[in-house]
């Protein structure tokens, strides 16, 4: 066959928004190179030891966000839809959480020296284990109903339709838990252990940098879960059967797989994932109320995007890319932190417009995207 | 040569690995009604969406009129005046089918929104013309009085009119139809015929059909070309292709030609 | 077994409905119920106070009626709807009264869990029992039991033939009643009755704001306000088909150029109302080009998330100390001044309503012809079926492209009006809220219909501002509608029609649908 490829493709698409868009991304990297230049050549203010914190934050908070991503990964890779009421399941979950360790802090424990101390601390393992629990079967559930109600009637709809339906959720759920929980900002009480704040000390440049318990153990905690569901999706039959299911749903019935049951399960895993990740979040930021669930999901949605929508590797990989990029960001651009979030929004529009497949995605077919 | 309507220069196109349509060449004249034939998945389709401008073709030439489309968009190839219909009818189906064929007057109008808000005198006088045209046009492929019908409640045949319809709206040179009669009942195919030659006759647009139905191509066609595999293996008059060896073979596998002979004398001597 | 799953069925049926129940009293929505109910009964309420106790009771008998109504399966026979009934009551029941048995158990153990569940005020407690303590869960039990059972009886009765037959032929005689007052009027009459009723509607809507006080004033500006905004969004969403998340951050441009132009503080332009105006307008449209052209090739829902990244920034960056000089940061700007036409400032609310309803006009105007013309039909073609409506000569980019733009303008318009209206704007009206409420009543209304963008703005913006109670409801309401709608009436309340264009005789039309008929019977029988 002959190699010679004379009409380029790019011929026909070379137009006004094409270069508009190149143009935006030639100044956005220019933009870049004078914020760095300025902070690492000119000022040279921050330390080692500051971008070690950073580091940390980064790698902490984007472990959370994996996991809520692979959340948006699994849905998407079988409905192709966005569950825009994701990061409300992690805001129950994280609220489910809280009374757990509210409960048990009302339960006062006698020990044997005769010293009260609540349940929490007397027996923080079971209560933390409890609380992960209780955190992931009530997202499990939620996300179980919510794909019940919300979605599984709709799946036959045009696109726009679970959208709109999946957008109608998240404001519910979010405003349910306004008004059952009241606006009110609550604190996790931890148990005394893994108080935030506390955690090793590391000396850098003879300045200590704490590297937290919560923070630890948010990331172990993440990894285990990650592994633990790349293992299930690759081995198990629940597994084959969710990918036989994003592969072609009729086929997929055809060869004796319940296509409803699957869609449930991956609803249920991806709950309960968002459920331990919001359990995560409670434990490591200590804030939560009613709106906590929301940029958290979107920028859950934005990893998965990065890592290329679909892909649990992926979701995996954009997660903690993403949590990285908005720690050290505002410092190594020298912006304010107030404009923190902003930058994981123009990350997700300028991998949605310049590459929609995403680090590690395949290259989406026009009806996906 | 000046009495080309489209001439492709050895066009290539890949999906992957697969070749779909392999170097095909074709000059198809003025005024002639040319039919593109071919087993399941010969590139028939791909060879449309080529010409119509929703694929490039990796290798090739597309001239329409002697100018090379085959790098335009697909908006710019419908203005220069190529229309197309499709395998699975495409209407806008919540759309009126007057309003089916006035979006397909698209690039016959030159009124913009700014006229469109403001009613200037060119819009009136444009927008009665139209619905002029659309009217004469609903009569035309024989919709006279549904007009006011959503597309989708129209039963299928006249779907299929609608669509030649929106097609000839905007008074194309040369009209791409993908299997017009697919689905449709003997008497519905008679009509179909009816209306693909009054349209070569009385409008003179040049027509490229693909169809399956042998009858109606052997019945119609000027010319006609066999893909097998994206590569054309046959082009001639309608008799020359029946006799085609290679034609049968593609059709009923190897050793076809042998077996059609037997049955064509066999047929011979019943009569 | 068939029976066994019916039945099995209304199991499930009773415990959704208590569910909701139990749902609805834990977001204190029986208090706000029963107010209302008083309302009805001309019983004004002190604010915060808990209203007698009969009119729980009523509420507790509605639902239980309404709940008796849905229990039953239309086409069963009635005796196996009747046990329908039966059970999905009875479980309703047990399960409410479970329910109250832990809030009596909760009122008599004096727990307080107001920290964590607001409603469960101990009053509002008693209050769900009708204050009987003990005896109130037996009475609950019954109320469900009873009115449930009621409930499906009056359902099967309402629905039941005989009823249906006469409600029809009531129909049927009313509206040939009407067409016959119809031709037997005189045809001038025929002909200008339209007018005139559009005519007397018009003097109403002159009169009326002068008449009403500032508050009804207020509601029409706000409802006014949403309806420009809906048709600018349906231009975007309902004719190119381009699901916009960001709307919000359009209104912001002009908002904020009608802040920064003509208020004293921070700059002190004071350039007049009028031109700031068409500078946001002209801002939106700039800030809708400017987005749009990246965009452009996405589609549905990640075109949907862009926009809505997009709204966030802007909010962002506007109450970022960033800008804090140039915009005022988070405290937002005041004292926007009000416009002036001929010399004469508007100074009183009814001015607003004037301003507002002759945008509406105008709006409405521009939309019917845009949506009418060569352009409006290329964008519902693109919402059909983009290829197709590419292969009929339609540059997809810049139509999309126009659609927002001119979607952009209308926000514009809305932010600037609103702006000088309140006198003030901050980073706040222009949250991921505001563009949800529009989307929301464009869905609820119906896409491309203007009377359904007018039932969705009064029935979204305006019905919260005038029942004050369910205010706090309003942001789940619509929530909760836009799934409601989206399963059961995708097309909105008020669907849009296409318009009759052929323009023929009515016998023709006659013919040519039983031409129609005729093929597709055939096509069947084929």
């Amino acid at each position: 066959m002959k190699v010679l490829k004379k009409n380029d493709r790019r011929l026909k698409r070379s137009s006004v928004g094409k270069m508009i868009r190149n143009l935006f991304g030639v100044l956005a990297v220019l933009f870049i190179i004078w914020r760095l230049y300025l902070v690492f050549i000119v000022q040279n203010n921050y330390g080692p030891e500051t971008w070690t914190r950073l580091l940390i934050a980064g790698l902490v908070i984007g472990s959370v966000y994996a996991l809520i991503a692979i959340g948006y990964t699994l849905v998407y890779g079988i409905l192709f839809m966005i569950n825009f009421a994701h990061g409300e399941v992690m805001m129950l979950g994280s609220f489910a959480g809280f009374f757990v360790f509210e409960a048990t802090n009302a339960i006062n424990i006698t020990a044997a020296d005769g010293s009260v101390t609540s349940l929490t601390n007397a027996q923080p393992v079971l209560s933390i284990i409890l609380a992960f629990l209780v955190g992931m079967t009530f997202s499990a559930m939620v996300g179980f109903f919510l794909e019940k109600i919300a979605y599984r009637p709709l799946r036959k709809a045009p696109r726009l339709i679970p959208l709109i339906s999946a957008i109608g959720a998240s404001f519910a759920l979010q405003n349910a838990a306004l008004l059952l929980f009241s606006p009110q900002t609550r604190n996790y009480t931890n148990p005394e252990f893994l108080a935030r704040g506390a955690g090793w000390r590391i000396m850098i440049n003879e300045t200590a940098v704490i590297l937290p318990y919560t923070g630890v153990l948010t990331m172990v905690l993440s990894i285990l879960l990650m592994v633990g569901l790349l293992l299930m999706v690759k081995r198990t039959r629940l597994g084959k059967s969710m990918r036989a299911v994003a592969m072609d749903k009729d086929t997929a019935a055809l060869m004796g797989i319940d296509v409803n049951q699957t869609i449930s399960n991956t609803f249920i895993i991806s709950g309960a994932l968002a459920g331990a990740a919001g359990v995560m979040w409670g434990l490591h930021n200590g804030i939560l109320h009613y709106f906590v669930g929301f940029l958290p999901g979107i920028k859950a949605f934005t990893a998965a995007v990065l890592g290329g929508i679909g892909n649990v590797p992926g979701a995996m990989l954009g997660g903690m890319v993403l949590g990285l990029l908005e720690a050290i960001g505002p410092a190594a651009l020298d912006i304010s932190f107030q404009l923190k979030d902003v930058i994981a929004f123009v990350i997700m529009i300028v991998i949605l417009v310049f590459k929609p497949s995403g680090i590690l995605g395949e290259v989406l077919s026009e009806e996906k995207v | 040569m000046a009495d080309l309507i489209i001439e492709t220069k050895r066009i290539s196109k890949f999906f992957g690995g697969l070749t779909a349509v392999n170097e095909v060449d074709l000059q198809i004249p003025k005024g002639s009604i040319y039919s593109i034939i071919g087993p399941n998945g010969a590139g028939k389709t791909t060879l449309f969406n080529c010409i119509s401008g929703f694929y490039v073709p990796e290798i090739g030439d597309i001239l329409f009129l002697g100018q090379p489309i085959q790098s335009r968009s697909t908006d710019y190839i419908a203005s220069q005046g190529i229309s197309r219909t499709y395998q699975n009818i495409r209407l806008f189906s919540n759309l009126t089918a007057m309003e089916n064929i006035l979006v397909g007057q698209h690039t016959n109008l030159q009124t913009t929104w700014l006229d469109a808000i403001v009613h200037t005198p060119r819009y009136v006088r444009e927008s009665q013309y139209s619905h002029d045209e659309a009217v004469r046009l609903l009569t035309y492929v024989g919709l006279k009085g549904l007009g006011d019908y959503l597309a989708c409640n129209l039963p299928y045949g006249m779907q299929r009119r609608l669509e030649i319809g929106r097609a000839l709206a905007n008074a194309p040179k040369l009209l791409l139809l993908d299997e017009p009669t697919a689905g449709m009942n003997p008497q519905e195919t008679v009509d179909m015929i009816k209306l693909i030659r009054m349209v070569r006759d009385e409008l003179g647009i040049s027509i490229i059909l693909i169809e399956h139905d042998m009858k109606v191509v052997m019945d119609i066609s000027d010319r006609i070309s066999v893909l097998d595999y994206g590569t054309k293996i046959a082009e001639g008059s309608p008799k020359e292709i029946q006799a085609n060896e290679r034609v049968i073979e593609a059709y009923l596998g190897p050793g076809g030609a042998a077996l059609a002979d037997k049955y064509q004398k066999r047929r011979r001597k019943h009569a | 077994m068939n029976s066994e799953k019916y039945l099995r069925n209304s199991v499930q049926k009773g415990f959704i409905f208590s569910i909701v129940m139990i749902f609805m009293m834990m977001i204190g929505f029986h208090v706000v119920a029963a107010n209302l109910t008083s309302k009805l009964f001309g019983v004004q309420v002190l604010r915060g106070s808990i209203p007698e106790v009969v009119f729980m009771a009523y509420v507790h008998l509605f639902f239980a009626f309404i709940f008796g109504w849905g229990a039953s399966d239309k086409n069963r026979p009635s005796k196996q709807r009747v046990a329908q009934g039966l059970v999905t009551s009875v479980t309703t029941a047990a399960i409410i009264s479970l329910f109250s048995l832990l809030l009596v158990f909760l009122v008599e153990a004096q727990l307080d869990i107001r920290e964590y569940l607001t409603a469960f005020s101990a009053d509002y407690m008693r209050y769900f029992v009708l204050n009987l303590g003990r005896p109130g869960i037996i009475t609950l039990f019954g109320i469900y039991t009873v009115t449930g059972l009621v409930g499906t009886v009056t359902a099967l009765f309402v629905q039941s033939d005989r009823v249906q037959q006469a409600w029809n032929r009531a129909k049927t005689s009313v509206t040939l009643f009407w067409e016959n007052a119809n031709s037997k009027m005189p045809a001038w009459a025929q002909k200008y009755g339209k007018y005139v009723i559009y005519g007397g509607s018009i003097i109403v809507l002159l009169i009326l704001p002068v008449r009403w006080g500032s508050y009804l004033n207020f509601v029409t500006s706000v409802v006014g306000l949403y309806i420009i905004a809906g048709i600018g969004l349906n231009i975007m969403v309902g004719l190119s088909g381009q699901l916009m998340l960001g709307y919000a951050a359009f209104i912001a441009m002009g908002a904020y150029s009608m802040a920064l132009l003509n208020a004293p503080t921070p700059h002190g332009i004071m350039l007049g109302f009028w031109p700031s105006l068409l500078v946001g307008v002209v801002m939106a449209m700039i800030a809708a080009l400017i987005l749009g052209l990246p965009i452009m090739r996405l589609r549905g829902d990640y075109l949907a998330i862009v926009t809505l990244g997009f709204g966030e920034i802007i909010r962002i960056l506007l109450r970022s100390d960033l800008l804090v000089d140039f915009t005022g940061g988070p405290r937002g700007i005041h004292a926007i001044q009000g416009p002036t036409l001929f010399g004469r400032p508007f100074n009183s609310s009814s001015d607003f309503v004037y301003l507002i309803f002759f945008f509406i006009a105008l709006s409405i105007l521009i939309y019917q012809r845009l949506a009418n013309s060569r352009t409006g039909r290329a964008w519902l073609a693109i919402n059909e079926d983009s290829i197709a409506a590419q292969a009929t000569g339609v540059n997809l980019r810049g139509y999309k492209l126009l659609a927002l733009i001119i979607g952009a303008a209308f926000a514009g318009l809305v932010g600037g009006i609103a702006a000088s209206r309140n006198a003030f704007t901050g980073p706040n009206d222009h949250s991921l809220m505001v563009s949800i409420n529009v989307l929301s009543l464009l869905i609820v209304g119906g896409m491309n219909s203007i009377p359904g963008i007018f039932l969705g703005a009064f029935a979204l913006r305006g019905l919260p501002e005038i029942l004050r109670e369910v205010e706090t409801y309003r942001q789940l309401a619509f929530g909760v509608l836009l799934i409601v709608m989206m399963l059961v009436r995708p097309k909105g309340l008020w669907p849009s029609s296409r318009p009759i264009m052929e323009n023929i005789d009515k016998a023709k039309v006659k013919k040519a649908k039983e031409k129609v008929k005729k093929t597709k019977r055939k096509s069947k029988d084929g």
